[in-house]
């Protein structure tokens, strides 16, 4: 408040501001209690998640005897303790297309602290659809990227990345330490005041890179691609109209010698563990829409992959090339391998 | 002389952050790409190219002049 560029009517524009952080994870944990304790009037936390052992060392918000909790319910009681003025409202659930339209509503600036690139295409397209601006932090191992999307019109995450890829890492996987989620944390919660407050420069057409064992930051300029618009009728038709449709294996167990279905493996060749049905293909994922020929559109064709996730991103490829029945065996081979074997056992 | 920054799981890839590399007679971004595709094999990996700080398309129609320098900027996912 002292600050000549925040003073009064800084500390007024904060405490009618409405802030949801969307994952309440390592970067959450450090936006959260910055923005809270900056004045935002209205935080909105979304995470599905229960605060686990070895989340401790980067989600500093959360104590270990807080462990198995709800994470978007312990930060909102962390947040609460800090600062009681600030109205939370915690979500713990999923962030879906179903969802984040009338959720992102409610709110002036959406900051993606998720860890999920799917998440970070629908936080993109709802923040299109609903006009509002999304705040982008990310980070693999010492690395960090952080941008702000939809900025009054500005540039948008699929203007960065066009193409959704599928094999980023996330933290658990790819490792990570709590201070370079910390300082990713803090230059997002950083963009969020500076749009509240109208002062800087707002991180709006540009991605900086930040490497915390040099550090040394670029900073790099993207445009706008106009083939990347998104109104709420497209959102609606890209995720709540062609829903992916999952099938439990077990539905489809006397199908599997049928000639008129094929099985479709998108995992890579050395995957494991192998099966094989009497009609079964194998095309990796990436390889996919360059191979796309050797599929009959006009064919039931069930894919399936290590767990189901992959074989949901084909299923909207290849719907996407107008295949007409197409389904994705949830819980892929894991699923799939267990049910033969107790098939094989009776 | 152009130098070639790399960034997340690319760098990963290539087990150098930066590298630079000298051409004769013409080189094109795309070329150029194809080349450390072979040497590096990304594959599967996806990236963003930006040339001088500038994010540009990969199929781009553009000669690279020397002291460019080009950074390959893959999307990070943790958090």
């Amino acid at each position: 408040m002292i600050l000549p560029e925040i003073g009064e009517d800084g500390q007024h524009k904060l405490s009618k501001s409405k802030v949801l952080v969307i994952g309440a994870g390592g970067l959450g944990a450090a936006i959260l209690p910055y923005l809270a304790a900056a004045g935002v009037g209205e935080i909105g936390i979304v995470d599905n998640d229960t605060i686990e052992i070895s989340n401790l060392h980067r989600q500093v918000i959360y104590k270990s005897s807080a462990v198995g909790k709800s994470k978007a319910e312990e930060a909102k009681r962390m947040i609460s303790e800090l600062n009681p003025l600030v109205k939370v409202n915690a979500l713990a659930e999923k962030l879906s297309g179903k969802n984040a339209i009338s959720l992102f509503e409610k709110y002036d600036i959406i900051v993606d602290a998720t860890d999920n690139i799917s998440i970070k295409y629908l936080i993109n397209d709802a923040c299109l659809a609903t006009n509002k601006p999304m705040v982008y932090g990310s980070i693999f191992r010492f690395q960090g990227q952080v941008s702000v999307f939809n900025y009054q019109n500005g540039p948008t995450y699929r203007c960065l990345y066009p193409d959704k890829n599928i094999n980023a890492l996330n933290c658990e996987d790819a490792g990570v330490i709590g201070i370079s989620v910390g300082i990713i944390g803090m230059f997002q919660a950083n963009e969020v005041l500076k749009m509240i407050l109208g002062i800087g420069e707002v991180l709006s057409g540009k991605i900086l890179v930040y490497n915390i064992l040099n550090n040394e930051q670029q900073k790099y300029d993207f445009d706008k691609s106009d083939v990347q618009l998104i109104s709420r009728e497209s959102f609606e038709e890209k995720y709540n109209k062609f829903e992916v449709e999952e099938i439990s294996f077990e539905s489809i167990l006397h199908e599997i010698n049928k000639d008129s279905v094929l099985f479709l493996d998108v995992r890579n060749e050395e995957e494991l563990p192998k099966i094989s049905l009497k009609n079964q293909i194998q095309i990796p994922l990436q390889h996919l829409e360059n191979e796309i020929e050797k599929l009959n559109k006009k064919q039931t064709i069930y894919i399936f992959c290590q767990s189901g996730i992959r074989s949901k991103i084909a299923v909207e490829l290849l719907q996407k090339h107008q295949f007409k029945s197409v389904k994705s065996i949830a819980g892929g081979i894991l699923a799939m391998k267990q049910l033969l074997a107790t098939e094989i056992n009776l | 002389m152009i130098e070639i920054k790399y960034f997340g799981a690319v760098a990963e890839k290539t087990k150098c952050e930066f590298e630079k590399l000298s051409f004769s007679e013409e080189l094109s971004l795309q070329k150029l790409l194809q080349d450390l595709n072979e040497k590096y094999e990304f594959e599967s990996l996806s990236f963003s190219v930006a040339v001088n700080q500038k994010i540009v398309s990969k199929s781009a129609d553009y000669n690279l002049q020397i002291s460019d320098i080009v950074a390959l900027l893959p999307p990070f996912a943790g958090g």
